[in-house]
């Protein structure tokens, strides 16, 4: 996966060539990390085709007795009730996918503005930033979780109640906007110095559009990097969560069907937990390999 | 008392661990000097061990063996049979059933414990005063006991106490020595209590852990740390209490001279039961009782030969019983025996009958009830180990009705449809979803839920299920926010009473009665029956209550769950006892047969 | 410098108040009146009260105005909050709502277990996954690094109670290599120890090595580790000296970081092998919404915590002038 090394100096430098464009043909060169980005896209397009009702939508209807075993027709076997287990995992992909979208974007939201603010302004704005989030991070993460789940739980937002998936997201995405945030604070003030920003400034270009338009696109690789290493934490903590009786409810998630299927292990039931935990670990792992990937391609030092 | 967890108590009885049916465990040929040790476990961490604040099933099952009460229920004898055993004799009722003489036994002494500092730490004779002082503590308001329902409104002047200590700011303050003129010493040995008006049930309250004697002097020394430091009179005295992993119980060295039973049943002789006849109790030297939570660990140290007693986890049932509802040949080999016994518990999901929607359309209440599939509702959550609802009352109490038909409590989808089809008449127009509130958020209780939507959706009612931790959803049932909920009923006492006292209008919320039914006819013929002895017109009255309960159906009755234990052939004296706690004192060890297996 | 350590120092105050407001209103805010509940069966108006007073739940939330008119101004600061607050940092924690046991007693008799499971498994899993991620480092780009990889990715995936069941049923029942379940303090307790601290660190090596070969890398690309190549020092050196020095700053940094953590212990292993740490006691306070635990736990680490970083800082500070409060 590390097809580019370190020593990879015959990358010719071409000047016309962008920070993206030269990412991605590194990209497109590792074939590994191209193999693992269509997989990506395979459980983006599973998530979408269940979310608009093409697939696996009839999940709930029973298609054989309980707990049958992996067969021809039950391709991944069926639950306590005859659900199939297939059917199960193609829409737990749509939650999990969902959750790790919306909690990953969220901790974007709150994390990329207060990490720039703060950079940029310094001041005062930078001492109340950090006191915020030096005290969330003081905070065992996990405790910090499982309360704002527990607080989020049954309160409603815009007049809808918080049930089930949304709780989920918005607990993860609430907590978890501490590190992006550090990182793109310590990236703006550095960025802050170069020539670039002083220029926008001489030109009396405002400081909204300095942050907007000038720094976040210049830092922008390293949210995506993190974007990639997040969603995956997020598809593990919907499984932690879900054990701990805080996550989604009425639908199956992969959480959901490990937390049924563990009690059903000593049964010799392992086809739940098997096809969660294999639709777990591929896209896992195709994560990882794009995103070191990613980080491989856009890392300025092997760039020169 | 015992409105349990529902899915806390469908472990309770599948594990067959209710209280006073812990689980030995054996430890590996160590016992030290020869001493009958008895390993156990228990399914929860247990809270305190002060009688005032014992509730739950754990905390009784190890406080039953510290404390006594006035009366014990025979270990042997059956139907359950009430017996001396603090008090001397039986109580003296008088004419009008007001007045009870208990005469207490001269014999008692508490433990030997720091607190006695007057006969430096030798622990001085029970009396009458000190029962009297027990029950002031659960009557005193500052130290919020949940127990005070077993007083309330029935003893001359003891309400009246209450109100006083109201009155009192501080909790130091209450002077305890304030007379109840239904609560009197008449000599250190005998008991006077007083009745505002017939409670044939108190005798079996006298027989309630939280009505134990707790001396005045343990309660003075220690202060609020009393429950970590139970002073009893009873066989067992708690030598080590490793929080959240271990309690460890030693014989009383001054306990009095109590025997084991020299006659039971028939059979039981047979069964070995009566061996011990005669013998001193109790009969073991040391108890220990492990907290094991999870059932793979606890599974496995029963296979292991390391527990002399278990229940069967749900998910290995399979492998332990065939399909005759016996053992499988290789637990037999091993030397384990299987007890199959019915509990005093009745589940169902409870109606709040004060809902707008619920409360007054009655074929809406019947259709849920006949829509619920009660035998495949067993078959995949308990195993086949219940026995699908008729009516309120286990088979094991005596005014059982076997007759009991209601067209209703069966399973008929058909007819459900059919009733919405009236119920959506009487609503006038469609019924809106109706949601259950779940206390509970693990596995099971997600199942349950998911299989009691697609129950309710096959007949075309829409149901959800809000999911919540067990006090927010008992927080519900009580504001009488929550429309169903689950709820189960584990009897205190071998009383119909217990079980109707369930639907008597005055018990609405946050009373037993949760769901809010109001029966004036009904309310009348429980007042009535509540005074009355035991007879075949009680008998008559009961089974037309319950009639009618079954026909307004304020609930979904589901099952009476059967509890399946298991012991290895070394554990001896064990029956199934259903009430009350306490029975450590009764069983014995095969110390030899048990060496003998472990290490043959 | 000095400067720097005093700014530090002075933070780190701030910083506890914070926690605090966050417990506080997690913790006592949200979960708001619990009087019926705990009033049991025998609920009625006047016991509900009576809970409401020994709890405070009867006072106001931050400051209390109404107070303040009758009883002058000292009864403004007669509130939840200050209550909470002075509660705390005088470590005062009162006793749990569900077991009425002092917390402060819990939180000792918990603390010991918890660490005598999570400090031996911290040690070995930074061993084994440093040792690994070095070696990876070594085989950087071949075949095996991609192996190694998808074995962490894998590892990762598994839920970590599969490891659990797994590892009790077939080392300890089937082979009776190790006791099934079990807890004793001090030496004689290692043997109840040993299966649940394996597990434990089997089941975490594939995040960790996963964490650590990031940090090797970002090291490897540094330009010491180029300068040293083009002086001719071998590949083992380079690996072994250069490298291993330059990454144990940030190893060391989330070591200590971790190390307030793992008071926290670990769920499943206590509940699963019987040890009677702070894990589940956790997880049981919140089923039954005992708050007060929670909020006592999460300020002891929180402050333990803030403590750990202040002192690698200061450290830090200390070793290398150019550190400054940015």
């Amino acid at each position: 996966m590390n097809a580019i090394t370190a020593t990879a100096a015959d990358i010719p430098e071409t000047p016309t060539r962008g920070l993206w464009a030269d990412a991605w043909r590194r990209v497109f060169r590792n074939r590994l990390a191209l193999f693992m980005s269509l997989i990506v896209l395979l459980y983006v397009l599973v998530a979408l085709f269940v979310a608009f009702g093409w697939l696996a939508n009839d999940w709930d209807q029973s298609v054989g007795g309980s707990y049958e075993p992996p067969s021809t027709t039950n391709m991944l076997g069926t639950d306590i009730f005859g659900l199939s287990v297939l059917r199960k995992t193609l829409y737990g992909t749509k939650i999990s996918m969902t959750v790790a979208l919306v909690a990953a974007l969220i901790s974007l939201a709150i994390g990329v503005p207060l990490g720039a603010m703060a950079g940029y302004f310094r001041g005062i704005v930078d001492e109340i930033i950090v006191w915020i989030y030096s005290t969330l991070s003081s905070i065992p993460g996990l405790l910090l979780v499982m309360a704002f789940a527990f607080v989020l739980k049954d309160k409603s937002l815009f007049g809808q109640p918080l049930r089930g998936i949304t709780v989920v997201y918005l607990a993860l995405g609430l907590t978890s906007w501490v590190g992006i945030c550090r990182l793109i604070r310590g990236e703006v003030i550095k960025h802050k110095q170069r020539d670039y920003v002083a220029a926008a400034r001489a030109y009396g270009c405002p400081r909204w559009r300095i942050i907007l338009l000038h720094l976040i696109p210049n830092v922008s690789h390293l949210i995506l990097i993190d974007f990639s290493l997040r969603f995956v934490g997020f598809i593990h903590a919907e499984v932690i969560l879900s054990f701990l009786g805080l996550g989604v409810k009425d639908e199956p998630s992969w959480g959901v069907m490990i937390d049924d299927a563990r009690l059903e292990l000593s049964r010799d039931v392992w086809w739940q937990m098997a096809a969660a935990t294999a639709a777990i670990f591929v896209v896992s792992l195709a994560l990882n390999i794009v995103s070191d990937a990613l980080r491989d391609a856009l890392d300025p030092k092997l760039r020169e | 008392m015992k409105t349990l967890h529902t899915i806390q108590l469908i472990i309770i009885c599948l594990m067959g661990m209710h209280a006073g049916c812990g689980q030995e465990a054996s430890p590996p040929s160590s016992s030290p000097e020869g001493l009958v040790v008895r390993y156990s476990t228990l399914s929860s961490k247990i809270r305190g061990l002060d009688p005032m604040d014992i509730g739950d099933t754990t905390s009784s099952a190890i406080g039953g063996n510290i404390f006594d009460c006035l009366y014990q229920y025979h270990y042997l004898k059956r139907p359950y049979q009430l017996i001396p055993n603090l008090a001397a004799a039986m109580p003296t009722v008088s004419e009008d059933s007001l007045t009870y003489t208990i005469p207490i036994r001269d014999d008692v002494v508490f433990f030997d414990d720091e607190c006695f500092k007057a006969t430096s730490g030798k622990g001085r004779g029970l009396t009458a005063a000190d029962f009297i002082y027990a029950w002031k503590r659960i009557a005193n308001i500052k130290n919020v006991s949940k127990n005070w329902w077993i007083f309330d409104g029935r003893i001359v002047g003891f309400d009246e106490f209450r109100e006083y200590t109201k009155t009192i700011k501080d909790k130091a303050d209450v002077d305890y020595s304030k007379p109840v003129e239904g609560l009197v010493a008449l000599n250190d040995h005998l008991l006077q209590i007083k009745l505002k008006k017939p409670w044939p049930q108190l005798q079996f309250m006298l027989a309630h852990l939280p009505t134990a004697p707790v001396p005045h002097e343990a309660v003075n020394h220690y202060g609020e740390e009393i429950l970590n430091h139970p002073v009893g009179t009873g066989p067992f005295i708690l030598e080590d209490w490793k929080r959240g992993s271990k309690i460890i119980l030693s014989r009383n060295p001054t306990f009095r001279d109590e025997r084991y039973p020299s006659e039971g049943e028939p059979g039981d002789k047979e069964a070995g039961l009566l061996t011990d006849a005669g013998k001193r109790l109790p009969l073991i030297d040391r108890a220990e009782f492990l907290v094991i939570q999870e059932d793979q660990p606890r599974w496995l140290k029963f296979m292991a030969g390391d527990l002399d007693v278990a229940g069967i986890p749900k998910d290995s049932f399979d492998k332990v019983i065939n399909t005759n509802r016996q053992l499988t040949p290789e637990m037999l080999a091993k030397g384990i025996i299987l007890t199959k016994y019915q509990t005093p518990l009745t589940l169902w999901y409870g109606i709040n009958m004060e809902d707008p929607i619920l409360g007054t359309n009655l074929p809406l209440r019947r259709a849920m009830n006949l829509a619920l599939n009660r035998k495949e509702y067993i078959k995949l959550f308990a195993n086949d180990r219940a026995i699908p609802a008729r009516g309120i009352l286990p088979a094991m109490f005596g005014d059982f009705n076997p007759e009991l038909v209601s067209p209703y409590i069966n399973y008929d989808p058909q007819k459900a449809k059919q009733l919405l089809v009236e119920a959506q008449r009487i609503h006038g127009g469609p019924l809106p979803t109706i949601t259950m509130t779940m206390g509970g958020t693990d596995s099971t209780a997600r199942q349950i839920g998911q299989y009691l939507t697609r129950t309710y959706k096959a007949v075309g009612l829409n149901f959800q299920v809000e999911y919540m931790d067990w006090p927010t959803s008992q927080d519900k049932v009580k504001n009488k926010s929550a429309q169903i909920y689950a709820m189960g009923w584990y009897a205190d006492y071998p009383d119909s009473e217990n079980f109707l006292l369930l639907f008597y209008g005055p018990n609405g919320s946050p009373g037993p009665n949760n769901m809010n039914y109001k029966n004036a006819e009904f309310d009348e013929l429980f007042e009535q029956m509540g005074t009355m002895p035991s007879s075949p017109e009680r008998k008559a009255l009961v089974q037309k209550m319950e009639q009618m309960v079954i026909e307004d159906l304020p609930c979904i009755l589901t099952s009476h769950p059967i509890a399946f234990a298991l012991h290895y052939n070394w554990a001896l004296n064990r029956k199934p006892h259903v009430f009350g706690e306490g029975h450590l004192k009764y069983g014995n060890i095969d110390v030899e047969r048990r060496h003998k297996a472990k290490t043959g | 410098m000095w400067n720097y350590v005093v700014r530090r120092l002075l933070y780190t105050p701030l910083i506890v108040i914070g926690v605090l407001l966050v417990t506080f209103l997690l913790f006592v805010v949200v979960q708001g009146d619990l009087s019926t509940e705990i009033a049991g069966r025998s609920a009625s108006a006047e016991t509900i009260a009576e809970i409401r007073a020994e709890y405070g739940w009867d006072k106001p939330l931050f400051i209390n105005i109404e107070g303040m008119k009758q009883h002058g101004i000292e009864a403004l600061f007669d509130s939840q909050f200050v209550k909470h607050f002075v509660d705390t940092v005088t470590f005062d924690f009162g006793r749990s709502r569900a077991s009425k046991q002092r917390i402060s007693e819990l939180l000792w008799d918990g603390a010991g277990p918890s660490l005598c499971l999570t400090l031996p498994m911290f040690v070995g899993l930074l061993s084994t996954s440093l040792s690994i991620a070095l070696i990876i480092a070594f085989a950087r780009g071949t075949i095996w690094d991609t192996i190694l990889v998808v074995i962490c990715v894998l590892g990762m995936s598994l839920p970590s109670l599969a490891f659990i069941l797994l590892g009790q049923y077939f080392l300890a029942y089937k082979l009776g290599w190790f006791p099934i379940f079990g807890y004793e303090p001090g030496w004689s307790g290692a043997k109840f120890l040993t299966l649940p601290v394996l597990i434990g660190i089997i089941a975490g090596l594939g995040s960790d090595v996963r964490f650590y070969r990031t940090v090797m890398l970002d090291e490897i690309r540094a330009d010491y580790i180029r300068t040293a190549y083009a002086k001719g020092v071998s590949t083992r050196r380079v690996l072994f000296v250069h490298l291993l020095k330059n990454a144990l700053i940030p190893v060391i940094t989330s070591v200590v970081l971790a190390i307030p953590f793992l008071f926290l212990g670990s769920l499943l292993l206590e509940r699963f092998f019987g040890i009677p740490g702070l894990g589940y006691m956790m997880i049981e306070a919140i089923g039954n919404r005992d708050f007060k635990v929670i909020s006592a736990m999460t300020f002891i680490i929180s402050v333990l915590f803030v403590f750990g970083n202040l002192a690698t800082d200061i450290c830090y500070a200390l070793v290398d002038p150019r550190i400054s409060l940015h």
